[in-house]
This record gives structure tokens, sequence and C-alpha cells, in this order.
């Protein structure tokens, strides 16, 4: 287990602020945020790389927090890989295996073992300026995991690779942590990594934790509007709650009100996520509370699905397959019923100095229930 | 503009290879060949060589960690460091010449380490410690233009790797850059060899003693002995094309200036 208690450094323009983690053995655990967030400096300090100003860093029960980056057994892959170019694929992966002063024979079996692993094993005696990104990746990792170390760091090991790539790698990391029974901590700005590889995740911004939790709870409970824009929900509502009975009604700004299952009062965002958003020609009965009519404003093709923006007294998007929008006929202008369930609206308190920048940190547990 | 250009490029290409054409043209082979079995020739390559040997190495040393700490750390007074290592390259090698002689000769320091049986003045030693002086910067410049161009988290990795800090340095950043270093020992080897100016200021222009191949030349014109001032010439330029060939082949992406 890696624990971190208190983290904080300056380093040029980008501060880690008192920074708390615990990420659990065997865990993928992805820090999302903005750049400058302070997202490499963090995993630098915990490699080792920068010496914190005040804070630690343990690991089990080790601590590690002015250990040299050698002797902490925490494997590095950056965003651009730093395979060593003037050494072959094999001599890179088996580069930490010379420091360490292990027998040639047995070197060359472990470099084969993840070689194989990473089915990379027809490129040891290539150099790495003449692999593709999608390679030079697999070597960067295999170079880091020939070591077994007990954590890897990925600092966004997909961005440079193309969609199709960064796909398969994901695939990849899956069948390596499923394997290997590594802990990974990577950081990223892509959602997509998030859903397919994270078991938690920590929103990170201005070098503090704001969010912290397990990935499908931090998406359907956002700690502020930062969160929520940043992880693309793409209904956020303005308004004002109030309880009704044992009801909570969302009067927004504009537009007519709605309900939500949250016992969140007084100034509020509401979010909504888009994919939460069904789509009818006519109302219809259901146990879902809230079901507003409105107009089609615009219809936007984004791959396999259709985001629909609706006009109900406020924009309000709704995500449909290609296939639902071309059955109820949509186009501009289309009448239409949009219907979602109080329980999918999350209300965030909005502080009474309504500065967005000042919303305070929630830690887990403190996330609100809905 | 393209014409003119053209035009005046071709000419400039004609002027330069014709001078050195002459000179190889005044001097044929027998006659090279006659003037390489002469002592004082023999003295002013061996001096030469070894001089010259010895201050690109004592460069290469020294300037391995001046120039990595100017591209990798932030410390006070950087640019006035930068500036004042910089100054030998602007300075013209005579004015550095006789700064040097001033230093040894006139100052207290100067005065104790010839004391402590370093002795510059007028000796083989001054011939070196003026070489260095004089040639330092550009190895400076080339190794930290080497340098600033290799990511530091290449290091990073290492660490992470098992290597220590000196080990990182040594394992991948000097590997990667050896280009740099390749090219800056060529330019500073061929600058050593060359080097007429600080030289003779401070280790004197004395026959069979601190006689440098371009001060053979010297001393050789004066004398009126052309047939000797040309061999020792065409051995220098001789030098200076291998030494171009070497920077040419490998200078790659580093800049010298």
């Amino acid at each position: 287990m890696l624990r971190i208690e208190s983290l904080s450094i300056t380093l040029d323009e980008f501060p880690v602020r008192d920074v708390s983690l615990e990420i659990r053995p065997g865990e993928y655990f992805i820090i999302l945020g903005p750049t400058g967030a302070g997202k490499t400096v963090l995993l630098e300090t915990i490699a080792g790389i920068h010496a914190p100003d005040s804070g630690r860093i343990f690991l089990g029960d080790r601590e590690i927090t002015s250990t040299e980056p050698r002797s902490r057994n925490i494997g590095m892959v950056y965003q651009d890989y730093m395979l060593f170019p003037h050494l072959t694929v094999g001599d890179n992966i088996a580069f930490g295996l010379h420091r360490k002063k292990i027998s040639s024979d047995k070197q060359h079996a472990l470099v084969e073992e993840m070689s194989s692993l990473l089915e990379i094993s027809h490129l040891t005696k290539r150099y790495p300026g003449t692999l593709s990104g999608g390679e030079q990746q697999r070597v960067a990792l295999a170079r880091a995991l020939v070591l077994k170390p007990e954590i890897l760091l990925l600092d966004e090991p997909m961005s440079a690779l193309d969609g199709r790539t960064r796909e398969r790698m994901r695939m990849e990391l899956s069948h390596i942590r499923k394997h290997t029974g590594t802990t990974i901590v990577q950081i990223t700005h892509h959602l997509d990594d998030v859903f397919a590889l994270a078991d938690r995740i920590a929103i990170m911004r201005e070098g503090r934790i704001v969010q912290i939790g397990e990935t499908s709870d931090v998406f359907m409970h956002p700690a502020d509007i930062f969160i929520a824009e940043f992880l693309g929900i793409s209904n956020i509502i303005r308004g004002n709650s109030s309880r009704h009975g044992n009801i909570t009604r969302v009067t927004p700004v504009a537009g007519p009100e709605f309900f939500a299952a949250s016992d969140v009062l007084g100034d509020i965002v509401a979010t909504l996520h888009a994919e939460d958003v069904i789509l009818s020609g006519e109302p219809f009965v259901s146990s879902a509370r809230n079901c507003l009519p409105g107009t089609a404003s615009e219809i936007i093709p984004f791959g396999n699905t259709v985001r629909v923006i609706l006009d109900v007294g406020f924009p309000l998007t709704a995500l449909l397959t290609r296939e639902s929008c071309h059955d109820l006929r949509l186009e501009p202008g289309s009448k239409i019923y949009s219907t979602f369930k109080a329980s999918a609206v999350h209300l965030i308190q909005v502080p009474p100095s309504a500065q967005r920048d000042e919303i305070e940190p929630l830690i887990p547990g403190n996330i609100p229930t809905i | 503009m393209r014409k003119i250009a053209l035009a005046i490029t071709i000419i400039l290409f004609f002027i330069i290879s014709a001078t050195i054409l002459g000179l190889f043209l005044y001097s044929p082979l027998p006659v090279l060949a006659q003037s390489l079995t002469n002592p004082e020739i023999q003295f002013a390559i061996g001096l030469s060589l070894v001089t010259s040997v010895i201050s690109t190495i004592i460069c290469i040393a020294v300037a391995i960690p001046v120039a990595y700490a100017l591209a990798r750390y932030q410390f006070p007074g950087k640019w006035i460091a930068t500036l004042v290592l910089t100054v030998p390259l602007t300075l013209p090698p005579l004015v550095a010449g006789i700064a040097l002689l001033l230093f040894f000769g006139t100052t207290p320091w100067g005065r104790a380490l010839d004391q402590a049986g370093f002795v510059v003045i007028f000796t083989p030693l001054g011939i070196i410690v003026a070489e260095v002086f004089v040639n330092i910067p550009y190895m400076i410049r080339i190794l930290r233009s080497a340098f600033s161009t290799i990511n530091p988290r290449y290091e990073h990795v290492a660490k992470t790797l098992g290597c220590t800090e000196t080990g990182a340095f040594f394992q991948v950043t000097l590997p990667m850059a050896r280009h740099g270093l390749l090219a800056g020992t060529v330019i500073t080897w061929s600058k050593a060899i060359g080097e007429f100016g600080a030289v003779p200021m401070l280790a004197g222009a004395t026959t069979m003693r601190t006689e440098t191949l371009p001060i053979a030349l010297y001393l050789n014109i004066s004398g009126g002995n052309l047939d000797l001032a040309v061999a020792a010439a065409t051995i220098l330029i001789l030098i200076s094309l291998a030494a171009l060939c070497a920077v040419e082949y490998f200078d790659k992406g580093v800049h010298v200036f």
C-alpha cells in the first residue's frame, strides 16, 4: 500500500499542496486534472525524483520520504517513454537488471519473459528510434516492469498514441495488471482511460486533490462545478432547491422546476448526465419523477451516438444512439419530452460567496448520497 | 537574388580553394617530406600534439561539470557566471595571453603558484595553460548546448531503474551527449593545435623549447626559411581539414555558437 501524508512541494510553477492519498495494493488508481495541476510533480515526488518540502510517503510500513529513487522499488513510465536512444531495446529493458548486478543468464531470461508478455520479443535487437509509438510504449513498460516494482507510475502514458493504439494499450495495461498484480497509479486527461481502467480516481486542481473516490461515485457525485465540468457532465443547471414533503424541488434560474433525490438545499447547481435523460414523442407513465416538454434545438452526431440539445426552458442535453434518434424522427424544432429520475440529479451546494474556486474539497465519506 | 547569391558563393569558393591550393602547390610532396625530417619541425609536431592533447583532456574534464551545471541547474548569479565563463571566447587571444602573463607574473596568487613549482611563464606548461584558458569556453558552450537538449526525465527514469545521480549522468546523459562531446573535442583540439596568440605571450616563442607548429611557422617566416614555414603551415591546414570533416561527421544537432 502507498500512503501519502500531507505532501507539499513547490517546483517552478507547479506546486503540490497538502496532498494525502492512500492507494491500495493491486489497485488501478487514476489521477485526473487539467494541465498545470501538479500531477506530474506529484508522481515524480512519489518516485523520489524531488524531495518534498513537507509531508511523508510510506510504501507498506516503510517510510520512503527520503529514500533514493533506486531503492524505492517504484517504476515510472513517462508520456514520451524516455527510452535510452543509445541502447537497443533489449539493453533498455535490461538496464535496471544490469544495475542490480543480476547474472547475465538471469537477465536474459527476465528480459525474454517480459518481452514475450508485451509481445516485443522480435524488437530486442532494434534501437528505440526505429520503433512506432505503441512499440516504444511497450518497451518502456517492459523496462519498468522487469524489475517487478511494487508500484508502477504512468505519466499520461497514452497521450502520444493514436486512437486505435490507445484502445489496444488500455487492454494491454489491464492484462499486465492482472498478470503481474502490480499496483498502478496513472495520470491522464482521457476520460476513456478512467472508464476502462480505474478502480478509484482522484481529481487534482492547482496542486490539491479536490475529490477522491470510486470512479462511478465521483462521476455520479462531483464535489463541485469545476469537477462536474472537468468530467464532461453535460447538464449543469444553476438554481435553488427547497424541501417539499419527502422530495426536493429544484427551481432553476430560468425554466421549469424539477425534482431531485437530494437533501442539499439552498443555492445549488444541479448536475445530470446526458445519458440519464430519456426522450419520447409523448409523455409516458413511469417511476421517473421528472418529465419536461421541450423542443430539440440542436442535433450533433458524435461517433455512434447523437447529442441532442433541447430547450425545456433551460438547455438540456440528452445522449441517444443513432437508431433511437432515427426512430424518434428527431430534427431541430421537433417537440419532444425528456424524462429523468430524481435520483439521477445530483445537487452541489454553492457557497454563499458564490466563488467557484473557494468550494471546499470533499473527502471520501462526505460525498452526498441520493 | 538567387543569381547574385549563387555567384558570390562560387566566387568565394574559388578564392578560398585557390589560397589553400597555392600553399600545397608551393610545397610539393617531396619538399614536404624533406621538411618533415627536419628536427625543428619534428619537435614542433611533437610539442603541439602533446600540449594540445593534454589541454583538450583538461578542457573536457573541467567543461563537463561546468556545462552540466549551466544546462541543468538554476543558481544565484548564473547569468554573470555564464558571462564570465564566455569572456575568453570573445577576447582576442593576445589579450588573453597578456592577462595570463600578468596574472602569473605579477599577482601574489601567480607568484605563489610559481613558487609551488607550477612554473608557466616561458615554459611548455604555459602552452597548456594558455590553450586551456582560450579554448575551454568553446567546450563549455558546445557541451551546454548538448546537455540542454537532453530531457532531464531520461535521468529520472535511470534513477528509478537503479542508478545513482552520478550513475544516471554517466550511463545515460553523457552517452546521449556523445556527438556534442566528440564535436567539442575535435574543435577544442584543432584550435589548441593552431593556437597562436595567448601561447607565445605566456610561454614565449623559443626555438626547440616552446616551439609549437604555429610558432615554428612564425619563427621560420621571420628568419626567411620559407620551406619550413610552409611545411608547418601545410601540416596545420591538413589538421584543420581533418578536424572540419570530423566535426561535420559528428555534429548532429549540436550548435557551436
